[in-house]
């Protein structure tokens, strides 16, 4: 508690709030601005100031911090065009208080510019990149646009692969991440409102809805639990994530996240609530229900067929990498006689050399494959194939052969694994993951009956979970007509008339009449038929 | 935003289902076939009028009291009082029969699955899951309902389905036959299975539209009804009327005799009693929930929480009351028949004295006039 009060006490008294009480509007007089500005600034090695004359007559100061903004821009925009004004200005130059008007509407070729009175402003900007320009005799500043910030490339989702659809994935900078959304979503209902989040780290948030979709409670709802967060620093968007979810002790991710833009705006449109937040590639997407952590948006691109095995097999793969550990278990330890005798005698035999009762050893392997995976994440690529290698040998054929595991074990552990590869939300198979172990342990102490209530246990606690007032099981539970068409199974694209009931949108219909009438009629009639 | 955070008709009727199909389907058919060996599908047919005669007084004074539980009705109809004392009972009688249904299907596990560990074990763990999730409100009581009831139905409809392979329609005749009182009482004990829908009269307050209740109540216990009396004719197709006299289960013996295509597993009766955990847990949920309410409504506290711990011990001591397996199912017979006189004869005397006053009320204020 001590600790935290001193790192409280530490911001309070940080330069910028201290200087800010003392001086907080401009004032007309030059050299007494760039004395301040100097002091606070000037020690700065990226800061980048310069006198010069403004028609070649009035004084003027100019700023920016080399590394956010664009110098050459600089020159060849502000610079050049206020040192040489175009000749009817120069022949008849304007008195003070028409100046700075004339200089933003005459003269200027940028067309980010503002006038701004406060200095915490002003130097909020600059920091951001903008360029800023005092002038003599007035109190107002100049903030210009100037901003360039070096940027990774649009690549390909790192978290996210699909097989066919679109390959641009989220970068760190805000911008660029809302030029994506717009060119995907081009309508003027698509809202971005920002926000600045972080005492220290100012970061700029994005919260994306679509107007007359989006339920205005929901919208108010997040922008309510954002304004609440006064945190020192916001350098992802899992912070926010945690300040805002419903039951931060839960297991499960009570909030999407997510690289892809096309994702994104798919669930836009279905009326759901997107942050963006700068310098995090991951966009939040609220309120979430369970059913969306094992469907990806191939599941909609694909054909109906398709689309529908493959999110079969992914639900199989979830339900898999959960109980199948704890199942082995109890069918082993408990209950032998359920299963075919044959494969009872083969795998009896096959644990005949392994010393410890098999909730020891599926516990062992599992923390052991565990431990692989998480050293395989973090090695860099090159050393990785190798340590799958050691691992493969280690955990697979060694350890059998030591007679520490049996056959069986490794096959059962190795398919939970690689059913938990195949969720295709991070987040959620993290969980899923990590509840493993304690159903594991119920296996262990009650076999079959422990499975079961493990399971009890955590479908209650989902049930009775929610995410921004959408309970975390529907459109299961509670049953939404219109949701279940999209849950294990999807219908035909025509067939989802509606959105889904459980986010409440405003405006409900999806799908147009004609496309009613085209899927509707059973045989759509050839050409040669419309010759008739 | 706000949740839908009224409970709609098919969760009332999911609610009404899963809280009737609970462990006491395991010895349903013994107790049909006892009472009127060859004519047990029609004391099961009794049985289930009798019940849904009870739901429809429970769901009629429900909806004449439209905000209020029955603790809050029965203190404005009998007074404050005794209907007081009357509701304790109540309390009382569900606490019993939670503690008594926890530790009928802690004997059926330790029977059937884990052999070597102690009844109180299962019987505790059992009332543990109870009481940590009464600890949601009647919302979530609803979404589990609705969320478990596939679980419950299906092992229920693929044991029968399976089970006609074995089946001998001629043990099902003479239709009827058996002693008329024997069949009474055994209908009344069938209908004991049925009072768990009894928590019906605290869900009524927190639905979307009370005055469709009736509908869904109806549509709720026809479809539990349907399940149950499936279940007698299949046992008593299979196993006929003599033999299963001599089962203790004949619902699990009935799983047993079943077996997939394919041989993927041996046995399937302790699967099934796996997936049976599910249909037990939310009966106990049902009786666990009701008892805190009632009692958060007696003492009107705003919160059930403090109710869902504590009741542990008292529920898990009576469910250690009787000595062994017999006396466990003796009692489990009287205090069932038994509690009949509460959930059903207390809300008749309720809905009777509640339609006397208003016509009265209605008379004096027309004299008034």
């Amino acid at each position: 508690m001590s600790l935290f009060r001193k790192n409280r006490k530490k911001l309070k008294t940080s330069p910028q709030e201290q200087n800010g009480n003392e001086k907080t509007k401009l004032s007309s007089d030059l050299q007494d601005s760039i004395t301040y500005i100097n002091e606070l600034l000037g020690k700065n090695d990226d800061f980048v100031y310069r006198d010069f004359y403004i028609f070649g007559s009035i004084p003027a100061y100019l700023c920016y911090f080399s590394e956010q903004a664009n110098p050459s821009e600089i020159n060849t925009d502000i610079l050049k065009p206020l040192m040489y004004p175009p000749e009817h200005i120069q022949k008849n130059l304007p008195d003070e208080s028409k100046l700075v008007d004339v200089i933003i509407k005459e003269v200027l070729y940028q067309s980010r510019v503002k006038t701004e009175t406060k200095w915490d402003v002003l130097i909020d900007n600059l920091f951001l990149g903008d360029t800023i320009i005092l002038i003599q005799g007035q109190d107002v500043g100049l903030q210009l646009g100037t901003r360039k910030l070096k940027e990774r490339s649009i690549d390909e989702p790192r978290t996210e692969l699909v097989v066919l659809g679109p390959r641009e994935g989220f970068v760190e900078q805000l911008g660029t991440n809302i030029g994506l959304l717009r060119y995907r979503l081009p309508i003027p209902d698509l809202v971005i409102q920002t926000t600045k989040i972080g005492k220290l780290t100012k970061t700029k948030v994005a919260v994306c809805y679509i107007k007359g979709i989006t339920n205005p409670e929901l919208v108010k709802e997040v922008e309510d639990r954002l304004s609440k967060i006064e945190f020192d620093s916001v350098l992802d968007s899992g912070i926010i994530e945690q300040f805002i979810e419903d039951n931060p002790y839960s297991p499960f991710p009570q909030i999407q996240t997510t690289e892809r833009p096309d994702r994104v705006v798919g669930n836009l449109i279905e009326g759901r609530v997107a942050i963006l937040t700068q310098g995090s590639p991951f966009a939040l997407l609220l309120p979430t229900v369970f059913s969306q952590f094992y469907q990806t948006t191939e599941d909609y691109t694909n054909r109906f067929l398709m689309g529908n095995f493959i999110r079969i097999i992914r639900v199989m793969a979830l339900v898999f990498s959960l109980i199948f550990p704890s199942l082995y278990v109890s069918f082993i330890a408990f209950n032998p006689e359920l299963l075919p005798t044959e494969f009872a005698v083969a795998v009896s035999g096959g644990r005949a050399g392994v010393p410890f009762p098999a909730v020891i050893e599926v516990l062992v392997i599992e923390v052991a494959m565990e431990i692989l995976r998480e050293a395989t994440v973090r090695l860099p690529q090159q050393v990785g194939g190798a340590l799958s290698i050691v691992g493969v040998l280690i955990i697979g054929q060694a350890a059998v052969e030591a007679g520490f595991a049996s056959p069986v074990t490794v096959v059962v552990i190795a398919l939970a694994t690689i059913g938990s590869f195949a969720t295709p939300v991070y987040t959620a198979a993290f969980a899923l993951r990590m509840l493993r172990f304690p159903i594991l342990m119920l296996a262990g102490l009650f076999g079959l009956y422990g499975v079961v209530i493990g399971a009890i246990l955590i479908l209650n606690h989902m049930l009775s979970l929610q995410s921004f007032g959408v309970p975390y099981m529907s459109p299961v539970s509670p049953p939404d007509k219109e949701g279940m068409k999209d849950v294990v199974v999807r219908g035909p694209l025509w067939k989802m008339k509606n959105r889904p009931g459980f986010l409440q949108a405003q405006d409900k219909n999806r799908v147009g009449a004609k496309t009613q009438e085209l899927r509707d009629r059973r045989r759509v009639p050839g050409p040669v038929d419309e010759g008739k | 935003m706000d949740t839908p955070k009224k409970i709609s008709e098919i969760q009332t009727a999911a609610v009404v289902i899963s809280s009737i199909i609970g462990v006491g389907v395991l010895p349903l058919p013994l107790f049909a076939v006892k009472a009127g060996n060859t004519a047990a599908p029609i004391v099961t047919l009794i049985g289930i009028t009798i019940s849904l005669f009870a739901l429809l007084i429970i769901t009629k004074l429900g909806m004449t009291h439209p905000t209020k539980t029955i603790i809050g009705y029965s203190e404005e109809i009998l007074g404050k009082w005794l209907a007081r004392f009357c509701n304790i009972i109540v309390i009382l009688f569900f606490a019993l029969l939670t503690g008594l249904g926890a530790r009928e299907f802690g004997a059926v596990v330790i029977t059937a699955i884990l052999r070597e560990t102690p009844i109180e074990v299962t019987v505790i763990v059992m009332l543990l899951l109870a009481a940590i999730t009464s600890r949601n409100d009647l919302n979530i009581f609803a979404y589990i309902h609705t969320f478990y009831l596939p679980v419950i139905l299906s092992p229920v409809v693929i044991i029968v389905v399976l089970s006609l392979k074995n089946a001998n329609f001629l043990y099902l005749q003479p239709l009827l036959g058996g002693d008329m009182g024997d069949m009474f009482k055994g209908s009344l004990t069938i209908a004991a299975l049925c009072q768990w829908s009894f928590v019906l009269t605290i869900i009524i307050p927190s639905m979307l539209q009370p005055k469709r209740a009736m509908k869904a109540c109806t549509a709720g216990l026809l479809i539990a009804g349907v399940i149950l009396f499936m279940l007698v004719v299949a046992s008593l197709a299979v196993f006929g009327a003599e033999e299963t006299k001599k089962l203790l289960w004949p619902t699990l013996e009935l799983a047993r005799t079943t077996s997939l295509p394919g041989n993927i597993l041996q046995r399937l009766d302790v699967v099934f009693l796996a997936v049976w955990v599910t249909a037990v847990f939310t009966t106990l949920f049902s009786g666990y929930t009701f008892t805190c309410y009632a009692l958060t409504g007696i003492f009107r506290l705003s919160d059930h929480k403090i109710f869902s711990f504590s009741l542990l011990p008292i529920i898990f001591l009576f469910s250690m009351l009787p000595g062994n397996l017999l006396q466990m199912y003796k009692t489990i017979e009287v205090v069932g028949r038994m509690g009949l006189i509460l959930t059903i004869v207390y809300p008749c005397l309720l809905l009777v004295i509640d339609v006397i006053r208003r016509k009265r009320g209605k008379r004096s204020a027309a004299a008034k006039t």
